[in-house]
C-alpha cells in the first residue's frame, strides 16, 4: 500500500478517535445534564435546539446519554481488549517457541474448542450462572477473545523462530528469554496490534450486541448497546432515538479501522527505511 | 565471432530513462540508455547490483513495478511499430512471449508450483494460440528433448519441486523457445545454480543459440560468463552505459576506468605470504560425523577433519553436498546422529542449553545472507553489542567502545554505525555480521558462503578484510563455498566435499593437482568456460 495513504489513514483515525474520546470523557462538562434525569413531558422529542439529538421514551436527552454511555463502552472495551491481547500474546508466544510440545498441543486444542463455541451462547451461560452485569460480560468476552491473538502470535513466533536472524542470535549465545523478547515478539507485535485495532471494532459491536440483548450494563445507566435496544420499540415512530449511539459506534469503529490500516505499514521496519 | 556489417537489427532501444522514488525524491535508475541488438548475436549487459541492468530487462518486457517512472524511451522491435515506453498504454501481450521472451534468474520461482510441467506448456502454447490440443504434447516433448531431457514424458508429468534447479531452468528455456521468440532476455540465468548445473545450462544455451540463430540479451554480473558466451558487451554503471563494443575488445583492452576496476576485482590474487601459517596444535577435530534426515540419503556420511590453530580450511562442494549442515552441526544449531566434534579436548557434539551457549565464545558463524541474519530493528552498533550483552562482557560503556572499535575495523565508520540493516548495502551488512561474529574474540570462525551473494568487487573487499582480520586476531577459519575462485585465493587447505563426505584434501595453491573425479568436475566448472 502507498505509504503516504497509510499515514493519512493513521492521522485521520487518530484525529477521529481523539475527537470521539474527547467528547466522551469530557461529557459531564460538555453536557452537564443528568443522563438519568427523566422528563416524561418531553418524551420522544425530535432533534431540535433544546435537545440536539432528541429525547428517548423517558424524555432523557439522547446526546447526553450517548456521551456519558461512551465512557462505559470505551473503557470496558479497552480493558477487555488489553487483557485479551496480553493473555493471547503470552500464551501464543510460548506455544510458538515450544512448538510441538505438550503445552502447545493442549493450548491449540483448547483454542479449537473455544473457536467452535458460539460466543453469544457462552456469554449467556456466564450471565445465567453469575447474573447479568458489565463485569461478567467482560469476563465472557476476554475468555473467548484471546484465542485469535494467541493463534496469530504463535504462528508468527514459530515462523520467526526458523529464520536466519534467530539462528544467528543462537550462534551468538543469546539466551532463550532474550531471543523471545528481542527477536520473536517484536516480529509478532506489529500484526497483533493491527489485528487488535480491527478486533476493537468487533468488540464494541459485540458488547453493544450483548447489551442490546440485556446481558451487559443494566438500565438505567446508559451504554451504547443498551440504548439501541431501548430505542428499538420506537424505531418506526421515532427513528432518531437510534441516531446518537449508532453514529458514535460507527465513527469509533471507523477510527480504529483507519488506525489499524495505518499501523500495518508503520510497523514494517523495511517500509520505514524506504520512507527515510 | 565477428559482426557482419549491415546485419539486420532485431531490437533497438533509444534514450531510455527510468527513475524510482527513493527517500522522498526520484532517483534515476537509467540515464539515456541506447543500444541495438542484431539478429543472431548474444549481447551481454554487464554490471554490478544496482547498476540498473535488471531495470533494462524489465522495461523491455513491460514488467517494471508501478512505482517506476519511464521518463522517455523508444523500443523498436523488428516487425512491430515503434513503442513509446513513456506512455502506459502499450499492449504488451502482443510483444511478450513471441516478440520478447524472458528467462528468469530463479527458474524454480518462475514456475507455478501447483502446475505440472505439462500444464505449463499447455498454458504457454494456448495463450499464443500456437497449437491445437493434439499438437501440444508433441511440441512440448520435442522441445524438452532438444534441451537434453532423455525422458520428456516423465518430466511433463512432474511438478517443479520434483526437479532440480538446473532442470527447472532448462524447462523454462524450453517454455520460452517453443514460442520462437524474436529476442530472448536471459536475466542472470545461471547465478542461482551451482557450477555443474551452470555449465550444463550454459552449454545448452550456447548450442541452441547457434542452431536456431537466437538473438539473446544476456544480463549478468559475471565477467567470465559474458566473455565466454557473448559477441558484444555493454558495461553498465549507475544507470549509464560506460563502455560497449566487441567482447574481446572491451574485456581485453578496456578503455573506461570502471571496466578496468571490474576486471581487476575478478582476479582474487593474494600472495601466500599474506596468510600467516597455521600452528601445529589442533583446535577443532571432527570424527566420522554422520547425519541424516531420512534413512535413504544421509546428509553427512562420515566427515573427518582437523582444524589447527590459525589455519584456514576451505570446504568446496556443490549445493546439497552437506556443507551447510556441517557448519550448523559445529555451532550446535543441529546435532549429528553419530560421530564426534571436539573443540580442544571438550566433546561438543551434543552440546545443548547453556553448554551450547558457552560455545559462542569460541566458535562463530557468518551466514550467507547477511541481511537476513541481522535483526532489522537494531542499528549496526546495537547489533555488534548483542553478543557482548549476552555474556555480560564489560559495562555499558566498554561494550559500546568495543562495538565502535570492531565496526571501524571492518570499515563501517561515522553515521553508518547508527544505520539499521535496511539502510545498509549488502556488503555493509556482511561487514556488520563479521564484526558481530568477532565481538567475542572466537577462536574459530565459520564462513558459510559468506561472500557468494555479493558483487565481485565487494567479494574481493570482504575477502581482503577477512585476511587482514585473520592476520590481526589469529583465529582459524572454516571457509565454506561452492566457488573455487574464492577458496583458491584464501585457504591453506581445501577439502572437497561430495555426497556428505570429504573426498580429497588439497593444498590451497595446488588445487589443480586434484585427482578425485569430483574435484576435477568442480574445477572444470570453475575454470573459464570454453569460449565461443
Amino acid at each position: 500500500m502507498n505509504s503516504r495513504r497509510a499515514s493519512c489513514a493513521l492521522g485521520f483515525g487518530v484525529a477521529l478517535l481523539a475527537l470521539l474520546a474527547g467528547s466522551v470523557f469530557t461529557a459531564s462538562w460538555l453536557s452537564p445534564d443528568d443522563p438519568l434525569a427523566m422528563n416524561v413531558g418531553a418524551r420522544l422529542q425530535q432533534p431540535g435546539m433544546e435537545h440536539w439529538l432528541g429525547t428517548d421514551r423517558f424524555g432523557r436527552d439522547i446526546l447526553t446519554r450517548t456521551l456519558h454511555g461512551g465512557q462505559t463502552t470505551l473503557i470496558s472495551c479497552g480493558l477487555a481488549l488489553l487483557s485479551a491481547v496480553l493473555i493471547g500474546m503470552l500464551l501464543g508466544a510460548l506455544a510458538g517457541m515450544f512448538h510441538g510440545s505438550v503445552f502447545d498441543i493442549v493450548l491449540m486444542r483448547i483454542i479449537d474448542v473455544l473457536l467452535a463455541f458460539p460466543f453469544m451462547v457462552f456469554a449467556m451461560v456466564i450471565a445465567a450462572l453469575f447474573g447479568t452485569s458489565l463485569f461478567h460480560l467482560l469476563f465472557a468476552v476476554v475468555v473467548v477473545w484471546w484465542v485469535s491473538f494467541a493463534r496469530l502470535t504463535r504462528s508468527l513466533v514459530f515462523q520467526a523462530k526458523n529464520s536466519t536472524a534467530v539462528d544467528a542470535a543462537r550462534v551468538l549465545g543469546t539466551s532463550n528469554t532474550v531471543i523471545l523478547f528481542r527477536e520473536l515478539l517484536p516480529q509478532a507485535l506489529g500484526p497483533v496490534l493491527v489485528l487488535a485495532t480491527f478486533e476493537l471494532g468487533n468488540l464494541i459491536l459485540a458488547i453493544a450486541a450483548l447489551s442490546f440483548l440485556g446481558l451487559g450494563s443494566q438500565p438505567p445507566s446508559p451504554e451504547w448497546g443498551s440504548m439501541l435496544a431501548d430505542g428499538r420499540a420506537h424505531f418506526m415512530t421515532a427513528p432518531h432515538v437510534l441516531l446518537g449511539p449508532a453514529l458514535w459506534i460507527i465513527l469509533t469503529v471507523l477510527a480504529f479501522n483507519c488506525i489499524g490500516e495505518g499501523l500495518r505499514d508503520r510497523m514494517d521496519p523495511y517500509e520505514k527505511a524506504r520512507i527515510g | 565471432m565477428k559482426i557482419v556489417d549491415g546485419q539486420k537489427e532485431k531490437l533497438r532501444i533509444e534514450q531510455l530513462e527510468v527513475s524510482y522514488p527513493q527517500e522522498g525524491a526520484m532517483q534515476t535508475a537509467l540515464k539515456s540508455v541506447t543500444f541495438t541488438l542484431y539478429e543472431g548475436e548474444i549481447l551481454s549487459l554487464l554490471g554490478e547490483s544496482g547498476s540498473g541492468k535488471s531495470t533494462v530487462a524489465k522495461t523491455l518486457i513491460g514488467l517494471l513495478p508501478s512505482s517506476a517512472t519511464v521518463r522517455s524511451g523508444t523500443l523498436i522491435l523488428s516487425g512491430h511499430s515503434s513503442i513509446d515506453l513513456s506512455r502506459p498504454s502499450t499492449s504488451w501481450s502482443e510483444i511478450r512471449g513471441r516478440g520478447v521472451a524472458m528467462l528468469f534468474q530463479d527458474a524454480r520461482l518462475a514456475l507455478n508450483p501447483m502446475m505440472k510441467i505439462r500444464e505449463h506448456f499447455r498454458e504457454t502454447l494456448h495463450a499464443h494460440r500456437l497449437a491445437s490440443k493434439e499438437q501440444i504434447a508433441s511440441i512440448s516433448e520435442h522441445w524438452l528433448t532438444r534441451l537434453g531431457f532423455t525422458d520428456p514424458s516423465t518430466i511433463l508429468n512432474a511438478y517443479p519441486h520434483e526437479l532440480s534447479g538446473g532442470m527447472c531452468q532448462r524447462v523454462c528455456l524450453a517454455l520460452t523457445l517453443c514460442l520462437r521468440p524474436q529476442v530472448l532476455i536471459a536475466d542472470e540465468p545461471t547465478s542461482a545454480l551451482d557450477t555443474v548445473n551452470q555449465r550444463e545450462v550454459l552449454h545448452l544455451l550456447q548450442s541452441l543459440q547457434r542452431e536456431l540463430g537466437l538473438t539473446v540479451l544476456l544480463i549478468t554480473h559475471d565477467i567470465a560468463l559474458a566473455e565466454a558466451l557473448s559477441h558484444r558487451v555493454i558495461v553498465l554503471n549507475e544507470g549509464r552505459i560506460v563502455e560497449s563494443g566487441l567482447t574481446s575488445q572491451v574485456l581485453r583492452e578496456p578503455s573506461h576506468d570502471y571496466t578496468r576496476q571490474l576486471l581487476a576485482s575478478r582476479d582474487l590474487t593474494s600472495d601466500a605470504k599474506a596468510i600467516s601459517p597455521p600452528d601445529a596444535s589442533s583446535l577443532l577435530t571432527i570424527r566420522n560425523l554422520f547425519k541424516t534426515y531420512d534413512a535413504e540419503q544421509p546428509i553427512l556420511s562420515g566427515v573427518n577433519v582437523q582444524l589447527h590453530v590459525g589455519e584456514i580450511i576451505g570446504i568446496l562442494g556443490q549445493s546439497g553436498c552437506g556443507k551447510s549442515t556441517l557448519a550448523r552441526c559445529v555451532v550446535g544449531l543441529e546435532h549429528a546422529q553419530s560421530g564426534t566434534i571436539h573443540f580442544r579436548r571438550q566433546d561438543i557434539t551434543h552440546a545443548k542449553g547453556s553448554a551450547r551457549r558457552r560455545l559462542a565464545r569460541h566458535i562463530q558463524l557468518v551466514f550467507q545472507d547477511a541481511r537476513a541474519s541481522l535483526n532489522p530493528r537494531f542499528s549496526a552498533l546495537e547489533l555488534v553489542q548483542t553478543p557482548l550483552h549476552a555474556f555480560r562482557v564489560g559495562d555499558r560503556k566498554e561494550r559500546l567502545e568495543r562495538a565502535r572499535y570492531l565496526l571501524e575495523e571492518v570499515g563501517i565508520t561515522g553515521a553508518a554505525q547508527h544505520r539499521r540493516p535496511p539502510q545498509l548495502s549488502t556488503g555493509q551488512c556482511q561487514r556488520v555480521a563479521i564484526a558481530r561474529a568477532l565481538a567475542l574474540q572466537p577462536e574459530v570462525l565459520i564462513c558459510d558462503e559468506a561472500v557468494s551473494a555479493l558483487d565481485m568487487s565487494v567479494q574481493a573487499q570482504i575477502l581482503e578484510l577477512l585476511q587482514r582480520l585473520h592476520r590481526q586476531f589469529g583465529f582459524s577459519i572454516l571457509m565454506i563455498s561452492h566457488d573455487v575462485r574464492v577458496l583458491r585465493a584464501f585457504c591453506h587447505r581445501i577439502a572437497v566435499m561430495h555426497e556428505g563426505r570429504f573426498v580429497e584434501f588439497l593444498q590451497g595453491n595446488r588445487l589443480s593437482s586434484g585427482e578425485h573425479a569430483h574435484t576435477r568436475l568442480l574445477l572444470q566448472g570453475a575454470d573459464e568456460p570454453e569460449s565461443v
